[in-house]
């Protein structure tokens, strides 16, 4: 499954990079993620639950910031595991900036799924991580406008 | 006396199927049964470094958890295959195990790791989500040409370059080379079969019942072949001896040869119902069906034909990789070899045929016979090839086959036709049948129709297929020599009750055919007795004596056949006993409507007397047995060759490349016809599942190996409104070697349809000199093949 998007956001790329490291204002606003826990360096453990078109299931298993140029770019490595099948996506986070207070961040990456996730509803499913990143996009927005609300 | 016989009697079975009366084997249930669920891979090759079963065990409910190491412990045997087919070099076919549960790596996604055995199937389930097993994923291959490639992922590491078995057929490939560079064109193409998902109404299911007692076990099975079950599982998976075992196959809602096999899940509950002491059912659900039942198709093909100016085929030369899946089912070498090579002759006289075909596992759902077999590849690369040819050579496609097609010979007075692939066709007359589907179609008229659509901007197209099957399977020693390892005969038993009403046991089975009326409405004719007085058993070891099952259009030629050889007996019995009765010699009696007449006179004695006569022989012949029972074997003499002409006329939307299937006109000739009903519905039946291939589906593997339309949410079948009101007509040429002069037509309608969809929206698409898709033809790919 290819996953590729944009969104301009109101912030300076320092400012969107910062939100995006900081594990606090991640777990609260990513969409099912429950729990996003330090475990050593850029890598973090993560349980979400997860309602993906026609299956739903809950999430297990690691995030890795590789590569990280700040604040332009870095590579999130996600490695999740459910009882519905496994998901191994590595994505490309690029920040641009446009102008002072405005940065588009762009993704672009790949996701390999197994198991039911595979063979079930796989065509809709481009469609829900489409929207589910929209969802996250739209509460880092309010994030960065009203920080800690 | 003909009263039933080419009638199109009710059939006797829907009266439970549609009041939902029917028995299936997950309606069973037994005093203390336990119920299973599979934990199966979520990838397509991994090495298991652990299987964590105590979370599961400690689940309230469960019973146990077994996992490939006790599997391997016990000392069983794997799954075999039925049939062998060797490497040119006369090497033998790789031929890995295949276990039950497996322990050391998972060669497909579904392939089973354990099974938890739980007190209802809904606990089984949940504690299945809690076996832990660490894997360790490793690279996968799901092409078959591509899994040939050096460096390509093993899936059996003793199969070098996942070679099965590489095997040719025909003339010496150097001859048929000469007469292809002699000729005057070549028409090439180069496509996949895709591999398509069976899709039986209702999912595989298995019960075992272990009863220690009597150290006896049952297997309640979904299979259209409970007798061939019993002796794979018994004889080369679990060594039980034959006579302890039991297996039934109740009403099965549909197979199309997916229930063919020898799965794991059966020996599986046999297994576990043994330990555990008590019965353990099985039952998958849709998602598992799609993962683990057989997949049909799946060949990459290049396919070569040469010919001379006029027009006449000068030589054929096939290449195919065909894909085994992970593991070899029970008929998976036969299909793409002996099943598909033996029928590239077609209907036409092509003097030169030489077809080559690699064998080859990958890391995906095992491939075996699925409606068609091996013919509806052949047929279609054949019939694909013409009307290409027809339109590169300028050619009327019709015309072209008529040119090309082998003259009629009834079989009696000519002899039938031998061909270069090992085959000799019993009877044909090809013409035939394609001037009539002509005429039905108003060919002529539709051509005009075709060319001022075009110029009104509409695209219409007409496509033809004219096929020919080997059915009626098979004979014994021809089957042998060929590398199956069981024979193929048929039994049929018939026995006579004392009130005369009669009960016919028979080895084929029923699984949506209509046996229970079809093989009433032969016996009741032979014997002269209402069809209310006659009841057909199969699919029950204990009943039947013996049998090979339902597949490859096989139930009336070769079981109705072994029925009519006890029927025969029967007769010839009953005289002996109406000669004593009447005071006649045996010689000077006539069997007809039901009694035995003195010729010449009105004396007369019916069947319920004589029969009653058998079994209270008071007055009897000195020295004959009591009782009417008899049961014989068949053996056919050769195959069955039923052929055919499909015409299909489609019209492609420009703006969507959406295909509508606007006339669909196929002219059969399955022999005699008992049934014209049920034959009917044979043929709509298998039409749509030709049309579906050629339209709808096909399971579609990433680069990972995963099945990624596992659904009916991804999977597209044919529906009702994607199919025209078929119109059907039939041509009679009897079966010269079979006591019914049948040939079958269980799989004619899937193996002529595909093509004649694809060339009819080829047809339609000439204007943009496109020459060849890939199906399925969805509105995606014709729409951009139409944009690019």
């Amino acid at each position: 499954m290819h996953l590729k998007g944009t969104h301009k956001f109101h912030a300076s790329a320092n400012d969107l990079w910062s939100k995006l490291m900081d594990t606090g204002t991640l777990a609260r606003i990513t969409p099912g993620v429950s729990k996003l826990e330090e475990i050593g360096k850029d890598q973090y453990k993560a349980i979400a639950e997860v309602k993906m078109g026609p299956v739903s299931g809950s999430f297990s298993g690691n995030l890795n910031v590789q590569d990280k140029q700040e604040p332009r770019s870095f590579v999130l490595n996600i490695k999740q595991n459910s009882k519905i099948g496994n998901v191994a996506a590595d994505v490309k986070i690029e920040l641009q900036p446009v102008s002072d207070n405005e940065t588009e961040l762009s993704f672009d990456g790949k996701a390999n799924l197994s198991g039911l996730l595979a063979r079930t509803g796989q065509r809709v499913m481009s469609g829900v991580a489409n929207t589910l990143s929209k969802q996250f996009f739209r509460a880092l927005e309010e994030e960065l406008a009203n920080p800690g609300s | 006396m003909t009263n039933y016989i080419g009638k199109a009697v009710r059939r006797v079975e829907d009266k439970r199927f549609i009041t939902g009366k029917g028995r299936y084997t997950d309606d069973i249930t037994l005093p203390g049964m336990a119920h299973a669920y599979i934990v199966r891979s979520p990838y397509a090759h991994a090495r298991i470094i652990s299987i964590d079963t105590s979370a599961a065990e400690a689940m309230e409910g469960v019973v146990k958890v077994y996992t490939g190491k006790d599997i391997a412990e016990s000392g069983i045997n794997g799954i075999p295959t039925g049939w062998q087919v060797n490497f040119k070099n006369g090497d033998t076919m790789k031929e890995p195990p295949h276990p039950l549960l497996v322990a050391d790596k998972a060669r497909y996604m579904g392939d089973a790791v354990a099974v938890v055995i739980a007190e209802n199937r809904e606990i089984a389930r949940d504690a299945a989500d809690m076996v832990e097993v660490e894997y360790e994923e490793l690279p996968a291959v799901a092409g078959p040409k591509k899994a040939t490639k050096d460096g390509a992922p093993l899936v059996h590491d003793d199969a070098p370059n996942n070679l099965c078995f590489d095997w040719e057929l025909g003339n010496p490939k150097a001859e048929v080379d000469e007469a292809l560079d002699r000729s005057h064109h070549i028409t090439t193409l180069e496509f996949t079969n895709q591999r398509v998902v069976p899709n039986a109404i209702e999912p595989r299911s298995a019960i075992g019942h272990y009863e220690s007692a009597s150290d006896k076990y049952t297997l309640y099975t979904t299979s259209q072949n409970p007798h061939l079950t019993r002796l794979l599982m018994c004889a080369f998976v679990l060594g039980i001896p034959e006579h302890k075992v039991r297996v039934v196959a109740p009403d099965v809602g549909g197979g199309f040869g997916s229930k063919i096999f020898h799965y794991a899940e059966e020996a599986l509950m046999i297994w576990c119902s043994q330990r555990l002491n008590r019965p353990v059912k099985w039952t998958a659900d849709r998602s598992e069906a799609f993962m683990t039942d057989a997949h049909g198709r799946d060949h990459v093909t290049k396919a070569e034909m040469g010919f001379d100016k006029d027009g006449k085929i000068t030589g054929l030369r096939v290449k195919t990789y065909a894909n085994l899946g992970a593991y070899l089912s029970t008929f998976a070498p036969c299909v793409p070899t002996w099943l598909h090579g033996t029928l590239l002759q077609g209907l036409y006289t092509t003097p030169k045929i030489n077809v080559d075909v690699t064998g080859v596992f990958t890391h995906t759902t095992p491939v075996d016979a699925y409606r068609g077999a091996g013919r509806p590849e052949a047929t279609y690369l054949l019939e694909r090839l013409m009307d290409t040819a027809a339109l590169e050579m300028k050619m009327d496609p019709a015309e072209l086959r008529m040119k090309n097609f082998i003259p009629p010979f009834d079989g009696v007075e000519q002899p039938g036709y031998q061909t270069q692939v090992a085959l000799q066709y019993d009877s044909g007359n090809y013409h035939g049948v394609l001037e009539r589907a002509l005429e039905m179609a108003g060919y002529d008229d539709f051509r005009k129709e075709q060319e001022k659509a075009r110029k009104d901007g509409k695209l219409l197209g007409v496509g033809f297929s004219t096929y020919i099957e080997a059915c009626g399977i098979a004979p014994s020693a021809v089957v042998g020599a060929l590398g199956a390892r069981a024979g193929l005969y048929e039994v049929g038993q018939v026995r006579v009750q004392p009130t005369g009403t009669v009960s016919v046991y028979t080895g084929s089975h029923s699984h949506g055919q209509g046996h229970e009326t079809t093989f009433a409405q032969v016996v009741a004719d032979r014997l002269g007795i209402p069809m209310e007085n006659v009841e057909i058993i199969h699919g029950d070891s204990e009943a039947v004596a013996f049998g090979m099952g339902t597949y490859g259009s096989r139930s009336l030629a070769v079981g109705g056949s072994a029925i009519m050889k006890s029927l025969d007996k029967i007769i010839e019995k009953g005289a002996k006993i109406a000669a004593h009765t009447l005071e006649a010699s045996e010689e000077d009696l006539e069997f007809a409507e039901g009694k035995w007449t003195v010729k010449g006179t009105d004396k007369s004695v019916g069947f319920g007397d004589v029969a009653l006569t058998a079994y209270v022989p008071h007055n009897y012949p000195e020295g004959l047995e009591p009782g009417m029972d008899f049961s014989s074997f068949y053996d056919p003499a050769n195959f069955t060759y039923p052929f055919g002409a499909h015409i299909a006329i489609v019209e492609v939307d420009k703006d969507t490349g959406k295909v509508s299937l606007k006339r669909f006109i196929a002219v059969d000739d399955v022999g005699n016809v008992i049934n014209p009903m049920i034959v009917d519905g044979q043929i709509h039946g298998g039409l749509a599942q030709g049309i579906g291939q050629a339209l709808f589906e096909g399971a579609i593997y990433d680069e990972n190996a995963q099945l990624t339309n596992g659904s009916y949410m991804d999977y597209t079948m044919p529906r009702a409104d994607d199919l025209p009101s078929f119109e059907l007509d039939r041509q009679v040429t009897p079966c010269p070697h079979n006591p019914l002069g049948v040939k079958g037509a269980g799989e004619a309608g899937t193996i002529g349809s595909t093509p004649a969809v694809v060339n009819a929206v080829m047809d339609a698409l000439s204007p943009f000199g496109i020459k060849n898709l890939e199906m399925p033809l969805t509105p995606e790919r014709v729409w951009r093949a139409m944009n690019s």
